[in-house]
């Protein structure tokens, strides 16, 4: 068994004769980049975060985190469904966190739902929309993408029903997001829910673990009996309720709800992922990427912003930025497998 | 001959009566039946098509039949997804190596055993019984927490058996699992199922090897044409086995030996040579010669060696001795390109994903390393694609419906035949073969050595690696054997014996090249 013996399934030349000891150092480093896939967008976020610190004397902490905040959380509420597998992706979750928005300041608002009761009623409403998705992907065997982009014209219609033009709605506690609770900056506390959805699901139950063998190889976890199906669908409704609470983050830093956000951070979301390393066939990564991912990208928009660059070449950088990204992972990743 | 009892014992675990499936226009299944009692080893035989595959996929809640009744222990089964077949106590290791290569290897082996959302179970008591089931197949296991993905095919495969075993099922189904394993694992393998089976599981399993149904079934089963033909004893007959298996057609001709007279073929040029090449580093050089038509096997246990040497010939690895002559006229294999500008052809081992094109049709898998050959006035003719096919179909005993229709709606055997096809279209002078009978039927083995007998008799070099020793005995004209990374012995065909070649593997037979 110990002997060298090439896997039938994948004839790669012969790597010859390995010197470990010019190597072993690089190999480790980089399989700690290949097994920590979000090390490279966190490492590039620090080095931003440093870079806007020297060109920015008033960068306070507590103002960043609530902009980042809803870039944070739609980021990580398109984690779930990425990792589910075959092709899952949820393009739905940008229009889905502005419906919150809108349920927010046209319906639970007026009633007198304002307050933090407003929190799980919209929570549970963006998980049933999730669930909704989930189940015609799983049930009708259709393509995510296409069901997701779907969602998406739905979601934005009915936006944009709810409210045809930007409602105010200022002084609510949901104003708290954008400023701080008690000693904790209002960012934190946003970005902190999703997480904490997140983490109670996926490590205090068996349900992490069958996501990632799911989004690994759906055939065996089937085979082995696992409920593909619902793994899936839970996927996506775990995506609704984490979005919910970005909405509500949008109306606590602009004090009004608008229709007009909801494409606002469809593609944005969907970067801030890929950058953080999660591999879109699924199976791999987690929340840590979708943040690291989030806040490299809110640290460059911010940095490029006060060195005045222009709007155009920011996309070019966003570009530019997400090829070398998943280059570095591929890379990342190969060095894994053949350093086994 | 006994057949299968019209009534079940009360005893039985399972009872399968009247099975019929379709898909499409195929019927895969007429009339299927099954029995089994408890703690036996029950095995399954029939050709590819026989309707092995499509009887255990029902069972295990894979497909769902369109009539027929199946009971376990007494009561109405008919599992909708596998979750419910393994709840009744039925599981399966499916032929196709199955494993999620992210995870670690421990939690591809617990892998189902978890409720949705259930609490994070800390049980500690996981990690040893799977160590205790891998540690009796396997001896030396592997680290639990390296990535499923990591390991090899071997071990790959004793992983999804182990991960049945944990689940301690009444009724364990093996799927051609055995194949990927080494003869010391299988042998190991089959001591634990045996034990298993005396505390009361009942074991199913389908292998297209005689000599591990001799080995370990009770009563063996036999299909054809979708239809259960009789249940044996474990007194079974090896030609009436065959007999069943094909409907009563003559095969015994075909297994006389029909090599190359051994004093003609030393006399053959030599087409290609490997001098001092060295598989491994660290391993012993290797020295041998191929001559024109002759069969020339490489054998040995799995990953001793024989791997490397193949993909050495076709100009992988230490290429530095490799030389393939033509006349007097010698070239360097430098390359596996340069190999295929000097007519060496190579056939891989893993059919579905190295060699065959899915979602083509049978003519264009058969015709793309060639479609030089097809343009006509600048354009590619179907016609001429055809009619070069057309050539290789019935020297080939290729069964298809249209050549359009879209390769994997062939039998394993006959997508192999296509691939072959391909290769010999290009005209080489060296066919090289990576176990290319593996998983397919004693009738496609047949008209495939026969293929290879006549190709060898027009001048072609066959390189054949292959996993069955009877394989070797009944094809080659000569046998290469590998042991722990290098060349160990040659056997000419007069000295090949099952005794000798399992012999060689194992350090017995004395190097006579």
């Amino acid at each position: 068994m110990s002997t060298t013996n090439h896997p039938a399934l994948t004839p790669v030349p012969d790597p010859g004769p390995q010197t470990t000891a010019t190597t072993a150092p690089r190999r480790s480093l980089r399989s700690l980049f290949a097994r920590h896939t979000y090390l490279f967008a966190l490492g590039l976020a620090l080095a931003l975060l440093v870079a806007n610190l020297v060109n920015q004397p008033n960068f306070g902490a507590t103002s960043q985190l609530a902009n980042l905040a809803p870039l944070g959380i739609a980021a990580m509420a398109s984690v779930p469904s990425i990792m589910s597998g075959r092709g899952g992706i949820d393009l739905s979750i940008s229009p889905l966190m502005t419906l919150s928005a809108l349920l927010y300041a046209t319906q639970l608002h007026p009633i007198g739902l304002g307050g933090y009761v407003a929190l799980p009623v919209l929570m549970v409403t963006g998980a049933l929309v999730g669930t909704l998705t989930g189940l015609l992907i799983v049930v009708g065997r259709l393509q995510p993408i296409v069901v997701t982009l779907a969602m998406f014209f739905v979601l934005t219609g009915v936006d944009l029903k709810l409210a045809p033009s930007p409602t105010t709605v200022s002084g609510t506690w949901m104003a708290n997001f954008a400023g701080s609770m008690g000693p904790v900056p209002g960012g934190l506390v946003a970005l902190a829910i999703p997480v904490a959805v997140w983490l109670l699901i996926t490590r205090l139950t068996t349900y992490g673990s069958l996501l990632r063998s799911v989004g690994g190889n759906d055939v065996t976890a089937f085979t082995s009996g696992v409920p593909v199906g619902a793994v899936r669908v839970l996927a996506y409704a775990m995506g609704g309720a984490m979005a919910a609470v970005g909405g509500l983050v949008l109306i606590g830093l602009a004090s009004t709800a608008e229709a007009g956000t909801s494409s606002a951070y469809t593609l944005i979301a969907i970067a801030a992922v890929a950058l953080g390393g999660i591999p879109l066939q699924g199976g791999g990564g987690g929340i840590a990427n979708a943040l690291a991912g989030a806040a490299a990208i809110y640290l460059l928009q911010s940095l490029l912003g006060v060195l005045q660059v222009s709007q155009t070449w920011l996309q070019v950088i966003y570009g530019a930025l997400l090829i070398s990204a998943v280059l570095f992972g591929a890379i990342a990743a190969r060095e894994l497998k053949a350093g086994r | 001959m006994a057949t299968h009892p019209l009534t079940a014992e009360p005893d039985t675990v399972l009872a399968v009566d009247g099975l019929r499936k379709h898909f499409g226009p195929t019927v895969a299944l007429r009339n299927a039946g099954l029995r089994l009692l408890p703690g036996e080893v029950h095995a399954l035989v029939g050709e590819n098509g026989s309707g092995k595959s499509t009887l255990v996929k029902i069972l295990s809640g894979v497909h769902r039949p369109d009539v027929g009744s199946m009971e376990v222990g007494g009561r109405p089964f008919a599992p909708r997804m596998p979750a419910q077949a393994l709840r009744a106590g039925i599981d399966t290791v499916f032929q196709e190596v199955l494993g999620v290569e992210n995870r670690t290897v421990l939690d591809n082996l617990w892998l189902g055993a978890d409720g949705l959302l259930r609490p994070v179970s800390r049980d500690a008591g996981r990690r040893a019984k799977a160590e205790k089931i891998l540690t009796a197949l396997l001896v030396t296991p592997p680290p639990l927490d390296i990535p499923f993905g990591a390991l090899q095919l071997s071990d790959r495969q004793t992983c999804c058996i182990t991960r049945s075993l944990l689940r301690d099922p009444k009724v364990l189904i093996l799927d051609e699992a055995t194949s990927a394993l080494d003869y010391d694992t299988r042998t190991r393998l089959f001591s634990l199922l045996k034990e298993r089976a005396a505390q009361g599981m009942s074991i199913v399993l389908i292998t297209h090897r005689m000599d591990e149904i001799r080995e370990i079934a009770d009563r063996v089963t036999v299909l054809r044409s979708g239809e259960t033909v009789a249940t044996l004893d474990a007194d079974w007959d090896h030609d009436e086995m065959i007999r069943l298996m094909t409907g009563g057609a003559h095969l015994v001709q075909d297994t006389v030996r029909v090599a190359a007279d051994a004093a003609d073929t030393a006399e053959r040029p030599v087409v290609q040579r490997v001098r001092g090449s060295r598989l491994r580093p660290g391993g012993a050089p290797c020295d041998a010669v191929f001559r024109q038509g002759e069969i020339v096997g490489l054998a040995g246990l799995e990953g001793h060696g024989q791997d490397e040497f193949l993909r050495l010939l076709l100009g992988h690895g230490d290429t530095e001795g490799v030389v393939r002559i033509d006349g007097d006229r010698e070239h360097r294999v430098t390359d596996p390109r340069r190999a295929r500008d000097l007519g060496i052809a190579y056939v891989p081992r893993d059919r579905r994903g190295e060699s065959i094109l899915p979602w083509f049709s049978i003519l264009d898998n058969f015709a793309i390393a060639t479609a030089g050959q097809d343009v006509r006035r600048g354009l590619l003719s179907g016609r001429s694609a055809e009619k070069r096919f057309g050539h290789y179909v019935e020297r080939l005993n290729i069964k298809y419906g249209r050549t359009s229709d879209a390769i994997t709606t062939l039998s394993g055997g006959n997508q192999q035949k296509v691939v072959i096809a391909r290769w010999l279209a290009s005209q080489p002078k060296v066919l090289l073969l990576n176990d290319p009978t593996r998983g397919i039927d004693v009738g496609a083995k047949r008209d495939l050595y026969r293929l290879l007998r006549e190709l060898s008799r027009l001048g072609l070099t066959v390189v054949m690696l292959s996993s069955e020793v009877d394989e070797h005995v009944e094809l080659m004209d000569r046998v290469l054997v590998f042991r722990e990374g290098s060349l160990a012995a040659e056997l000419a065909h007069e000295e090949l014996s099952r005794e000798r070649l399992v012999d060689a593997f194992f350090g017995g037979a004395a190097v006579t090249a």
